[in-house]
Parts: C-alpha cells; structure tokens; sequence
C-alpha cells in the first residue's frame, strides 16, 4: 500500500469502517511511514477533539417533562 | 324540510378491560425504555438541524409524538435510535426546513477540501491550537457548514452512528456518505483552523 492509497482510508480507518485485511495493511503502512502516521495522528486527535466538544449536552430537562406530559397525561 | 334528527347520544365510555389497560402500560414502558433513552441524541441533532433551541424543543416533541403512534411499527429490538432519527428527519424536511432555512443552492462537488495538517504540520503537528477552541465555537462552526454536510457530521461525530446507519437515515448511498464526512470534517477543520488564527492561538495563514 503506497502513501496516497493509504490517506485515501483516512476516515474510514479511523471511524473503524474497513475490514480487518485493509486495517492491517494500513496499520502496516502507518508503521512503515512516519509521515502518514503523524497524519493519522492528528486527524485522530481532531475527530477526538471534535466529539469531545459536541457530545456533552444533552436535551433539557424541562423537555422530558413537556413529553411526558403530552405523551401520557402525566 | 325539517331537519334530521340529532344522532343518539354515544354510550357512555366502557370501562377498558384489563388486557388493554395492561397492554398500554406494556406500550408506555418499552417506549421510556428504548425510545426515550435517547432523547438527547435526538435534540442534538435537532438542535443542530434547526440551529435553535425553540425549534428544536418542538421538532422533538413532535418527533416523540409521532413515534410514540407509529410505535406498534416499531421492530422491537432493532435500532430505535436509527428509526427516531429517521423520524425527527422527515419531520425536519417537511414542516421545519422551508420555514427556517433557506435550500442550499451551493454545489458542494466544486468545494475543494482543504488540509489543514498540511499547513500546520511544522508549527504544531500535534494540533494542540484544537484544543483552546472551546464548545460553542466548534457547534457555530457546525452550524455554517451546508446543510447536508452539517447532518452527516453530526450524525457521525455527534452521536456516533456507522456508515451504515447514517446511509439509512439519509437515505444515500453509503459511498456518499463517505465523500460528505470526508470534505464536511476538512471544512470545518478549515473554519476552526481560521478561527484558531483569527485568535493568534496558531501563527499559520487563514485560507
């Protein structure tokens, strides 16, 4: 697996989406390329950062009630 | 001609029998179980569809409602979660989208997807500038991505669904999800990384 080949998996490597022969020959790769790796790396860490950030609210409380109350009378 | 007699009264309501009574009470606490469980995700993506927190209180309510009439449709035991979202989508298309923002008319095929590694790559490989941006940056950034790009980021990075599944609740082809993630997370990792250097947290050069 060359280099373009590689980041052309980019994603779907990092959101585990490929079989396990593709991910090994990426793994593969990556080992063999410090360049990808450090790619990989940071693309890694943004996905992390990115989900880190958006995940942490939640609906309001209030909100809940009002389905409750709409859906069962209660 | 005189008018038509008044229709006779209707019975007085029956009493449920107990089967139905228990097979509503069935119905209520295996929708609190599997559906409402993921009320969250739900205004999440709502919230992020409608881009305010009105709209997106009441394009869920809407969305329980809903579910909770189809909720006998429901194949119990496979993903509530994909099947809800599907729900809130439909809902979000027909009533909301025209009245709140406007239909895209950018052709996303022409936008180039920017590396933002490659301009960064010897000032700060490590992308440490990502972390100074705090949350409400990064969900504004969400926001001004084109409609399309935006629910297929949020379904993937916000609420962690597989290719699979964003496919089924977008109804596209799996291969255009891949291409939307793809150039939807480049874009926003431009938008943030023009942020960071707005905000002198990385010296680099705004595209």
């Amino acid at each position: 697996m060359n280099c373009r080949e590689c980041t052309e998996h980019l994603y779907e490597y990092l959101d585990r989406e490929l079989t396990s022969d593709v991910e090994q020959e990426i793994r593969q790769h990556l080992a063999d390329c410090p360049p990808c790796g450090e790619h990989f790396d940071f693309e890694k860490l943004f996905l992390d950062f990115l989900r880190a950030r958006c995940r942490a609210h939640g609906a309001p409380p209030e909100l809940k009630r009002k389905i409750l109350r709409d859906l069962f009378g209660a | 001609m005189p008018p038509p007699p008044p229709p006779p009264p209707r019975p007085a309501e029956t009493p449920q029998p107990a089967e139905s009574v228990l097979a509503e009470a069935e119905k209520r606490a295996s929708f609190e179980r599997e559906a409402l469980t993921h009320l969250d995700s739900l205004y999440r993506v709502a919230l992020r569809l409608t881009g305010n927190a009105a709209e997106a209180d009441d394009l869920v309510q809407e969305t329980m409602l809903k579910a909770y009439r189809a909720w006998h449709q429901f194949e119990k035991g496979s993903n509530a979660k994909g099947w809800l979202l599907t729900i809130l989508r439909h809902a979000f298309i027909n009533e909301y989208r025209r009245r709140i923002r406007h239909p895209e008319t950018v052709d996303l095929d022409a936008i180039e997807p920017f590396s933002v590694f490659a301009d960064v790559q010897d000032e700060d490989p490590q992308g440490t500038f990502f972390d100074r941006i705090v949350d409400d940056e990064v969900l504004r950034a969400i926001d001004q991505l084109p409609e399309q790009f935006r629910e297929t980021v949020v379904l993937s990075d916000v609420e962690g669904l597989s290719y699979d599944e964003i496919a089924r609740i977008l109804e596209v082809p799996v291969g255009t999800v891949k291409s939307r993630l793809f150039r939807a997370r480049r874009m926003l990792q431009g938008k943030l990384y023009d942020y960071a250097v707005g905000m002198g947290y990385i010296k680099g050069t705004p595209k």
